[in-house]
């Protein structure tokens, strides 16, 4: 099999799993038990009802309604957010949240490698010393705190008793920088510290595995210090998992951070899809969830180009598969 | 069998301890968690007569996490082993059969891991959850059902991709390769044969999996489409955020069990996986 036609079929399943999700949660939105044009319009009229059916295609069975979904969804245009007052279009929502997620997401991301990388590379250094038992042990039990019980105590702590950072709310950029990052340490501390755990300990299994090699021996037998050995020469070729994991966790932060967002009022994409889902806004919540689906997919595919690129080897073995 | 390390018995003790609250809970000498408490509002912890104190509501905070520790743990026992069973028998089947029944199992999986745990939750809490007058509260009871149904579903492809990836490294071994030929019905040769082997693996995992499941439903309880009126942990944390400023005690308790019982399944789970590599590296 060429490398083109590869590509094309992972991009083929990729779409089919994508179509999929946006199907499945169409027919679940069927099975509610409850007609969804009462539940949008509660205190309409009976022809206002049937318009809106007309209008979103529920009268035509769940493969048109799917397909007439689908249509709009590609041209830009994610459905309404029903009020009594009136409608606001969902793609306004969203945009106003995905800048926020997306920056929650990287600040996240970099504050997790930027502590987890010279932590992995002590502690596959040090392996089995006391400092490589201490970070593991610490580390483990840090994965195993949810974030939002980070966020809780981090609220009670730097936001009431000390009254240092601001526990509720968002200020864009624009706001200044520092305004900017009083609202966004104590969210992306909370996110952070599980992705650490897991960064450190994919970073470790990976560089004592190439600690082993013998280019390793070669290194240290050519008089190069370790300090060169481990940054230069291990940690590169110990990257790949950790890169792989780090994106293929963005996806899920963006949409995983619904708590967190909740917690500190940042509302951010995670929030839309709670707020579509408390306010019954099922037209919302299935365009939502298909751009968070979107976003999973599409880092996946960034994952399996990138490790070709990084790893020529990765590339052959699929390639020949 | 090798002697466990210390940190391991206290695991098992601590979830022995929250085994015994969940089972045998209601023969301690508490009154009900709903109890009020009119005098004693706030009290601090280890406080006569309030172990752990009270809460703004007058809730005594002992009775409340012995509670919250049976309904925490019988919806993470009762997801995971629901969702453990059907994921290991469809990962399991698909791994074995191989071809179409395979690669259709396989998209499902993929499907149901693109989009987000939680995300996945909610949709399926909130629609399941639905009653037909809407205006209506839905019984505690349902709620409950649903909890553990939708939990399940969205452990269901987790689980399901392990089993069939342990299952993969199993059949092309040359015992299995050996009973077919000898004309071992499959459903034997898997009973006999595979489903031994890959057991372990998702033992390991299915620890891993209970505490998943506490959080999840931990986090729905904080955004309110938990359990409304029953003592959760996470429904514990979600009330006892209005306590936050003045009495922050009230979220320390549910969250040391919740942090507890997690790092304990972890690591069990792990001293399982553990135990497993070094059985694999002797063969």
């Amino acid at each position: 099999m060429s490398k083109i036609s590869f590509w094309l079929q992972r991009i083929a399943q990729l779409l089919i799993v994508l179509l999929l999700v946006t199907f499945g949660v169409s027919l679940l939105l069927r099975l509610l038990p409850v007609d969804l044009a009462t539940i949008l319009l509660p205190v309409a009229s009976e022809e206002e009802r049937v318009a809106l059916r007309a209008e979103l295609g529920f009268d035509k069975g769940p493969i048109g309604y799917y397909l007439q979904w689908l249509g709009n969804f590609v041209q830009g245009d994610f459905g309404k957010i029903y009020f009594s007052g009136g409608t606001e279009e969902v793609s306004d929502h969203l945009k106003e949240a995905m800048p926020r997620s997306l920056l929650l997401m990287i600040y996240t991301q970099i504050l997790a490698l930027v502590i987890a990388v010279p932590l992995g590379v002590l502690s596959a250094y040090r392996s089995g010393r006391r400092a490589d038992k201490i970070i593991s042990n610490s580390l483990f039990a840090l994965q195993s705190v949810p974030g939002f019980a980070i966020a809780l105590i981090l609220v009670i702590f730097l936001g009431v008793k000390f009254g240092w950072l601001p526990t509720l709310g968002y200020a864009p950029i624009s706001d200044g920088i520092w305004e900017h990052s009083k609202h966004m340490i104590m969210p992306v501390i909370s996110l952070s510290l599980g992705l650490i755990a897991t960064y450190t300990r994919l970073l470790r299994a990976d560089m004592i595995t190439a600690l082993r090699e013998d280019y390793v021996t070669m290194a240290a037998s050519k008089g190069l210090s370790d300090s060169r050995i481990l940054w230069r020469h291990v940690l590169r070729p110990s990257s790949m998992t950790l890169m792989t994991s780090a994106a293929l966790s963005m996806g899920g932060l963006i949409g995983g951070a619904i708590v967190i967002e909740s917690i500190f009022a940042t509302y951010g994409v995670g929030f839309e899809i709670f707020a579509a889902i408390s306010g019954r806004q099922y037209i919302a919540l299935q365009s939502s969830v298909a751009v968070i689906a979107l976003f999973y997919v599409f880092f996946n595919l960034v994952v399996d180009i990138a490790s070709g690129f990084v790893d020529p080897r990765t590339r052959d073995r699929r390639v020949n598969a | 069998m090798r002697k466990f390390t210390k940190p391991t018995w206290l695991a098992i003790g601590w979830l022995g301890l929250m085994m015994f609250f969940s089972l045998f809970g209601w023969l301690l000498p508490l009154k009900s968690w709903s109890f009020v408490y009119e005098d004693d509002l706030e009290v601090g912890l280890f406080s006569s007569g309030h172990l752990l104190g009270t809460d703004s509501n007058g809730y005594d905070l002992l009775s409340s996490v012995v509670a919250g520790t049976r309904m925490s743990i019988f919806i993470a026992i009762a997801a995971v082993s629901l969702g453990g069973f059907i994921g290991s028998v469809l990962g399991i089947l698909a791994a074995y059969l191989r071809g179409k029944v395979d690669t259709v199992m396989v998209t499902v999986f993929n499907v149901g891991l693109s989009v987000p745990n939680l995300v996945l939750a909610l949709a399926l809490v909130s629609v399941l959850a639905t009653n037909l007058d809407i205006n209506q509260a839905v019984p505690t009871w349902r709620r409950i059902i649903v909890l553990v149904m939708s939990l399940t579903i969205v452990l269901i492809p987790i689980l399901g991709r392990i089993a069939r990836g342990a299952t993969l490294s199993w059949t092309s071994r040359e015992f299995v390769t050996a009973a077919r030929s000898m004309g071992m019905k499959d459903s034997k040769i898997i009973l006999r044969h595979i489903v031994p082997n890959v057991l372990p693996a998702l033992i390991a995992v299915a620890f891993l999996a209970v505490g998943v499941v506490i959080i999840a439903e931990a986090s729905l309880s904080i955004l309110g489409v938990g359990i409304p009126d029953g003592a959760s942990w996470g429904g514990m944390i979600a009330r006892g955020r209005n306590d936050l400023e003045y009495a922050p005690h009230v979220l320390y308790v549910p969250i040391v069990f919740l942090a507890l019982t997690v790092i304990s399944t972890n690591h069990l789970g792990d001293v399982v996986r553990s135990k497993l590599d070094s059985r694999e590296a002797k063969v």
